[in-house]
């Protein structure tokens, strides 16, 4: 929240012609220790998540009932050990990866790319009306207290789907269609809170580079509003879009796994971190097999940690009064 | 009050009011569609279609949504908030109000111990910029930051609780000190970003001629961070509170589980899951307005307090 402040109080001054922002970024990230390890945990994190077929070690549905092969600690051939079922538990966070990724890219590219940017673009480029009812719209829904109206939303529409996931079971979709349904149930409960801080921080920028010069000679020689948004506008905002999305996607991936904790979310078999959490929290669990929440916790914790500590380095580049030159 | 503040307050306060009205409609739709309507809830299993649609007719359930609607939002001006079907026998007011009064207290105490923790750690990351302690500091509260509720709770309650024996777990009021561990969980997670807004209003302020000024006179250095810079940066913080309060409320949630504390977070998670449609529908348009009276409350305060703030014009 204090990033998106910063970002929009500093929109104009970040912008140096004479130097590309790109390049001047990705030097000073590569510049800050903290920020690269963050990185290099991300693509560690990514890498599983979307290769988790070929990384992961165990079948992660591959049960085993015997009470010796369940709730093991860890071990050479288990190396976060098994759950109740005697189901592998690092394959079942390589697959919650997954989950977490498919989620944030979806809500990314609803949310993020199409409403922030579109909306934020349409605002501070077209102005007027349309500025105000987009501001202040997503003024009064930032104020809200998104985790309930998102808790209502998903438990009315969850109990609809038990009918429709049936019918969809007959499609080539088979058994994946109750989880696909869940995944839109969420997903559509967090779009309409997700676009607001990239469209604000979308919008300063457009404001400011409206005015630039090569801006109104490209509408003076007649260029078309769509030209002028996508070849001058856009390009120009394009830094700053992906700084704010990096600085909310924390908030976007926590959405799933709250959600999924408090069983409105996805529910397994389908591997998430919430449930995977949801099944090692408890007081007496944890006394018994800790593993269960650790394995489950920790590579979750150090995903929202480390895009919190990018999103951290890069506002702190590009607000030229934090950096020490 | 000037008159450009007034008439900031009137437009702040008439664009809240159709987007609350568009937020209580979509939900009451939502709820209203989902299958399984109340009177499911209300009878069990076990009940012949008669008496449903006796009940049905009694709560008005049979008329089509928008007449519900708007039958709802008469009886909404009057007070009345409809009945719970998960307390049977009460309305949805006796349900809510002990326990909004139970969760705004811990709220409340958990905002200010994140303040009381952020803005001295803000001001320290600021003064220590340049130096590895800055991003040191900041990295540690937005690791906490990183770890949800729903981790941490468990182990807290295992190590302090069980193993330690330091504090009990039972629910024995907002006054006890069994209170002390649920209200501090609740506080941690806001700390990083009360701090990061802190750090950055003090920089700013670092860089004002009034402060070069201070330093030319050969003021104490104490006196400067403390008089001149921690006083001024201390002015915007007063819109953080508002920032803070969607990510207190989410705590709550899990804080109030895990602890079994009366509060209202742990009653709407059970309301939404029963589900008790009026219960749900009376949390969500409170919390939301409540919510949007709250931003604007303290947005009019700041502009108030700070003259420099000039929210008649728009920047751009």
């Amino acid at each position: 929240m204090a990033q998106e402040a910063a970002l929009e109080a500093d929109a104009a001054a970040v912008m140096r012609p004479s130097q590309s922002l790109t390049r001047r970024v990705m030097r000073q990230v590569v510049r800050k220790k903290l920020a690269m390890l963050a990185v290099a945990y991300l693509v560690v994190f990514y890498t599983a998540g979307i290769f988790a077929p070929l990384v992961a070690p165990h079948d992660p549905n591959q049960q085993d009932r015997a009470i010796e092969a369940r709730l093991q600690g860890p071990s050479a051939d288990h190396w976060f050990g098994t759950d109740r079922l005697g189901r592998d538990l690092l394959s079942r966070v390589i697959y919650a990866a997954r989950t977490t990724i498919l989620f944030t890219v979806a809500v990314s590219i609803t949310g993020g790319l199409f409403l922030g940017l579109g909306l934020g673009l349409l605002a501070g480029y077209r102005g007027g009306w349309i500025d105000t009812l987009i501001m202040r719209v997503g003024e009064v829904l930032s104020g809200l207290p998104t985790l309930f109206i998102m808790l209502a939303l998903t438990a009315a529409f969850r109990t609809r789907i038990d009918s429709l996931s049936q019918d969809l079971r007959d499609t080539w979709l088979g058994d994946d269609a109750k989880t696909l349904l869940q995944f839109t149930i969420i997903v559509g409960a967090s779009v309409p809170f997700a676009w607001i801080g990239s469209s604000r921080v979308v919008r300063s920028q457009a404001l400011y580079l409206r005015e630039a010069d090569f801006v109104v000679a490209a509408e003076l020689m007649g260029a078309s509003t769509w030209r002028v948004i996508t070849r001058h506008i856009l390009p120009g905002v394009m830094p700053l879009f992906i700084v704010g999305l990096t600085a909310g996607m924390a908030g976007i991936a926590g959405a799933e796994v709250a959600l999924s904790f408090l069983g409105l979310g996805i529910s397994p078999p389908t591997a998430s971190f919430g449930t995977l959490i949801g099944d090692g929290a408890g007081v007496r669990t944890f006394q018994a097999s800790p593993h269960l929440l650790l394995a489950a916790s920790v590579p979750v914790i150090l995903f929202f940690f480390a895009w919190n500590l990018l999103g951290d380095a890069l506002v702190d580049i590009l607000d030229p009064r934090m950096t020490p030159r | 009050m000037g008159p450009g503040l007034l008439a900031y307050t009137i437009r702040r306060v008439l664009w809240a009011i159709p987007v609350l009205f568009a937020i209580s409609i979509i939900v009451f739709w939502v709820l209203r569609l989902a299958p399984g309507d109340p009177v499911d809830s209300l009878m069990g299993t076990r009940y012949n279609d008669e008496t449903a649609a006796a009940v049905r007719k009694k709560y008005g359930y049979d008329e089509p949504v928008y007449i519900q609607y708007v039958k709802y939002m008469q009886n909404l001006s009057h007070g009345d908030l409809g009945v719970s079907t998960r307390h049977q026998g009460f309305t949805v007011s006796e349900v809510i109000w002990p326990k909004i009064k139970v969760s705004s207290q811990l709220g409340a105490m958990a905002l200010v111990i994140t303040f009381a923790l952020g803005i001295p750690i803000g001001v320290y990351a600021a003064l220590a910029r340049g130096t590895f302690l800055d991003p040191l500091t900041i990295s540690f509260w937005l690791a906490l930051d990183a770890v949800p509720a729903f981790v941490v709770i468990p182990i807290a309650q295992y190590y302090l609780a069980v193993k330690m024996g330091w504090v009990g777990l039972g629910w024995e009021g907002v006054w006890s000190p069994n209170a002390i561990l649920p209200v501090v969980i609740m506080s941690l997670p806001g700390v990083a970003g009360v701090a990061r807004f802190m750090r950055a209003s003090v920089i700013s302020v670092m860089a004002e001629d009034y402060v070069r000024t201070a330093r030319a006179k050969g003021l104490r250095e104490r006196t400067i961070v403390i008089t001149h810079i921690t006083r001024n940066a201390l002015l915007p913080m007063i819109t953080v509170i508002g920032l803070s309060l969607p990510g207190i409320t989410a705590g709550a949630l899990f804080t109030e589980q895990y602890f079994g504390i009366p509060g209202i977070a742990r009653e709407s998670l059970a309301a939404v899951t029963a589900p008790d449609f009026d219960v749900v529908l009376a949390l969500v348009l409170f919390g939301s307005t409540l919510f949007v009276i709250a931003n604007i409350v303290i947005d009019v305060s700041y502009a108030i307090i700070d003259p420099r703030v000039r929210v008649g014009t728009r920047r751009g």
